[in-house]
């Protein structure tokens, strides 16, 4: 059993150089940015690291597809650079020379994202597949954005205040002229001369200048 | 008795505290250091200072000196001057309400952007998605996010003055709460202004200390403030600066629009105003150097995590351009590693050329912004990078929002206190029935600034409506003080109310040196308009995510030709009005005398 699949194994590899290449048309290129997303906690990137990816991309394909057929061997990798990137093709689990199309291993790294991220403690940002973008989260539309409601409460403060100053003036009104009407019909008429205390304005004229120092005899 | 006589400030403080909280507004803030970086740093506090000695203390002691002496708004004071030169006061107030009308807008602003910052993640910090989730909005991504929430978000700004379009909702709300929020503070008139300007005069001075102990603590702070404090001489020996400065001394403590002459009508006539004066006029230059600081950290700290950024994303370049190991590679060997790998690949590095950004500090910080660019976009840019930067946001928006409003009751009260003089306005109608009326008319007026070319607009106001129309009406107020008037006379109100004649220094200042001053700025700014050419404005063009110059169209220039004749020519229609009147009068009285005669 250990012979039969270290056999196939040793063909699919002999078979698959000419199948993944770097610049393919039916692979992805991934760059990992251990560092940028880890600082201090980030690990060495070697072979089982890459033997979890392999394995982690053969689930994605798994559970799109719905078959329990794909295995660690059905993902090739190749064009390893000391970046932490390289291209990768998926095969078929029957055919081993037949790839899978390009369209549909995006959609299953698609669906898998967060799985395949979550696996290396990383982001859509630090492990990236060149040429598929990561989806946004859709935005939150809360039913009253934040911003009318702190509106609200400020507008209403200030009318409450508005109207409470408007309030307060027509009453001080009212109580004054209460009171003037009181000292009216106590007084009769505040008079002067003859002439209602109202009109005697005068006018003083300010641009008629004041006495000279010295005055002129 | 008590509808006759004049409400009066509860003290004197409260007429300090006006004249600060009006004077210290949104310019010390953002146009001072603006003016700073341009003109060669520390070195632009030398002509600064001079021209605050000049210029701006003696215009600001006789402005208090009129207004407290007449005890009327401007249009009163100036025809009691002289009959013939009450247009002044008109041109004053008309240049206060194109004032008005557009700065308020700006508080609705700061509103705007005060109430998005109650929400986890500030709206300007992250593009927003596109429909199909696939990546950033497309403006977004060409522009910056601070730029797009400004552009689009809160302006919907159109591509051109020439389209039309609806009004955004949320800015007229905004602008109808800081229409609200002035009726509030000026509905009992002085009364109520004198107890709010406490605050407004107070309030920005501890969030600017705040935000001096933050900024000076935030990485690269030091890189601002170095590039502010080294004094970069040979600027003074352009004569550019020495105008600038004579401007900004002049715009800031708000000469010429009778608010000035409003404020110290209300006080008692034997006010000390003369210490008031030179104690506001410290103050306010001493906050704008103290908000420069302030400006100058946080420019500094932006621009060094713009660098930063930079470098970072050319290092990601070079890494994954040339699949070098992660740690190849440090922030701080980038620029070297750069020259390295275009000297030993140089096809390769040419193929990476289109991205490849020169990264610099020093041209992060030369780009000079100010007015409304450098407070709601570079700020706001800063503040999305800081820790914490909710809170931050929301104070510094306060901050501005007083700043804006302690101006606006400034600018109300120069229209209201003159208009309300006329016994005919305040027979009929109430304080508070004519605020509201005023306060209603301005806000519908305003409402046009929100529509999405209503930014091209307001540029149109802030570039014109005020500048040469002040430099006329305070021209014409000093020669009139000076020589019409007669500084003999003057001098003898002044020693009426404060019990000693103004010394020699402030004579000096008031017939010779304040007049030449601005008839050679006036003269500066009559030069500059025409040799300018045609008058342009930054349009904000959404392909290229950002702003191109585009010239007005024709309808544009005439509008700015009105706005600059309508205020101006208020002054020789008086001038006429009165003169006309005089020999009418003459000629009826001639005629009664000569009847007499006959008889």
């Amino acid at each position: 059993m250990l012979g039969k699949t270290l056999f196939l194994l040793c063909l699919a590899s002999a078979l698959s150089e000419p199948l993944c290449l770097k610049d393919t048309s039916d692979g992805y290129k991934v760059r990992i940015s251990i560092k940028t997303a880890l600082g201090d906690e980030a690990y060495e990137w070697n072979e089982n690291e890459m033997f979890l990816f392999r394995a982690t991309l053969a689930f994605a394909m798994r559970r799109y597809f719905n078959r329990e057929d794909f295995n660690v061997s059905s993902i090739l990798v190749c064009d390893e650079t000391p970046r932490v990137s390289f291209w990768f093709v998926v095969v078929s689990p029957q055919n081993a020379s037949q790839l899978i199309d390009k369209a549909d291993v995006e959609n299953a790294i698609r669906m898998s994202r967060h799985r395949i991220n979550s696996a290396f403690l990383l982001t859509d940002s630090t492990l990236e597949f060149i040429g598929i973008p990561p989806t946004y989260a859709a935005p939150v539309n809360p039913a009253t954005p934040p911003w009318l409601i702190v509106f609200g409460v400020v507008m209403g403060a200030v009318c409450a205040g508005i109207i409470g100053l408007l309030v307060s003036t027509v009453l001080k009104k009212k109580g004054l002229t209460e009171d003037e009407n009181d000292e009216e019909e106590a007084q009769d008429k505040a008079v002067e001369n003859g002439i209602a205390c109202e009109d005697l304005d005068g006018v003083y004229n300010r641009a008629f200048p004041d006495d000279e120092r010295l005055t002129k005899m | 008795m008590e509808k006759n006589s004049r409400p009066n400030w509860d003290n004197p403080m409260q007429f300090i505290m006006a004249c600060v909280s009006y004077a210290v507004g949104l310019g010390n803030v953002w146009r001072f250091p603006y003016l700073c970086q341009m003109h060669g740093g520390g070195g632009f506090l030398i002509p600064y200072l001079i021209m605050l000695v000049l210029e701006g203390v003696p215009l600001f002691y006789m402005e208090l000196a009129i207004g407290q002496k007449m005890r009327l708004g401007s249009i009163g004071a100036w025809a009691a001057i002289s009959p013939y030169l009450g247009g002044v006061g008109f041109a004053s107030v008309v240049t206060s309400l194109y004032l008005c009308l557009y700065y308020n807008i700006i508080n609705a602003w700061s509103f705007w952007y005060l109430f998005h910052s109650f929400q986890p993640v500030l709206p300007w910090a992250v593009c927003p998605v596109n429909s199909n989730l696939t990546g950033p909005l497309e403006e977004c991504e060409r522009a910056t996010p601070t730029q797009y929430f400004f552009y689009r978000e809160t302006l919907n700004i159109s591509p051109s003055i020439d389209e039309k379009g609806s009004i955004h909702t949320g800015q007229a709300l905004c602008l109808l709460l800081a229409w609200v929020m002035v009726y509030l503070f000026v509905v009992r008139g002085v009364k109520s202004t004198g107890k709010v300007v406490y605050f407004t005069a107070t309030f920005p001075y501890l969030v600017l200390l705040v935000y001096l102990i933050r900024g000076v603590t935030l990485h690269g702070a030091i890189n601002g403030l170095k590039y502010m404090f080294t004094p970069k001489m040979e600027h003074l020996a352009n004569p550019i600066t020495w105008i600038n400065a004579a401007t900004q001394i002049f715009f800031s403590l708000g000469l010429g629009f009778g608010s000035l002459i409003a404020f110290a009508s209300y006080n008692e006539y034997n006010n000390n105003f003369e210490r008031q004066a030179i104690v506001v006029s410290a103050i306010n230059s001493g906050t704008s150097i103290f908000a420069s600081i302030v400006t100058f950290a946080i420019y500094g700290f932006k621009a060094t995590i713009n660098y930063e950024s930079c470098l970072e994303r050319m290092r990601l370049l070079m890494l994954n351009g040339f699949d070098l190991a992660e740690d190849t590679i440090n922030i701080e060997d980038v620029l070297d590693w750069m020259v390295k790998l275009n000297s030993t690949y140089p096809d390769k590095f040419a193929g990476l050329a289109d991205r490849v950004e020169t990264c610099s500090l020093e041209n992060e910080l030369n780009t000079a912004v100010e007015g409304t660019g450098l407070a709601f976009i570079v700020y706001s840019e800063a503040i999305k990078n800081m820790p914490l930067s909710q809170f931050w946001s929301v104070l510094y928006f306060f901050m501005l929002l007083l700043l804006g409003m302690g101006s606006m009751l400034g600018n109300i009260t120069a229209i209201i206190t003159p208009l309300r003089d006329f016994k005919v306005i305040s027979r009929n109608m109430s304080n508070e029935v004519f605020n509201g009326l005023v306060c209603l008319f301005l806000f519908l007026l305003g409402l046009s600034f929100s529509t999405p070319p209503g930014n091209y607009w307001f540029t149109m106001f802030n570039d014109y409506a005020a500048n040469f129309s002040l430099l006329f009406v305070v021209l014409i107020e000093i020669i009139t003080v000076s020589y019409i008037y007669g500084i003999k006379r003057f001098e003898k109100d002044i020693e009426d109310m404060l019990g000693h004649r103004p010394n020699w220094f402030w004579k000096i200042m008031w017939a010779v040196v304040s007049p030449l001053l601005l008839i050679s700025l006036f003269l500066f700014y009559i030069i500059n308009y025409i040799q300018g050419g045609t008058a342009t404005y930054q349009a904000w063009d959404k392909e290229q995510g950002k702003s191109v110059v585009r010239e007005y169209p024709v309808y544009g220039q005439v509008f700015i030709g009105l706005l600059l004749v309508s205020s101006v020519s208020c002054v020789p229609i008086t001038a006429l009005h009165a003169w006309y009147k005089k020999r009418a009068h003459g000629k009826r009285n001639r005629q009664r005398t000569i009847n007499t005669v006959s008889l």
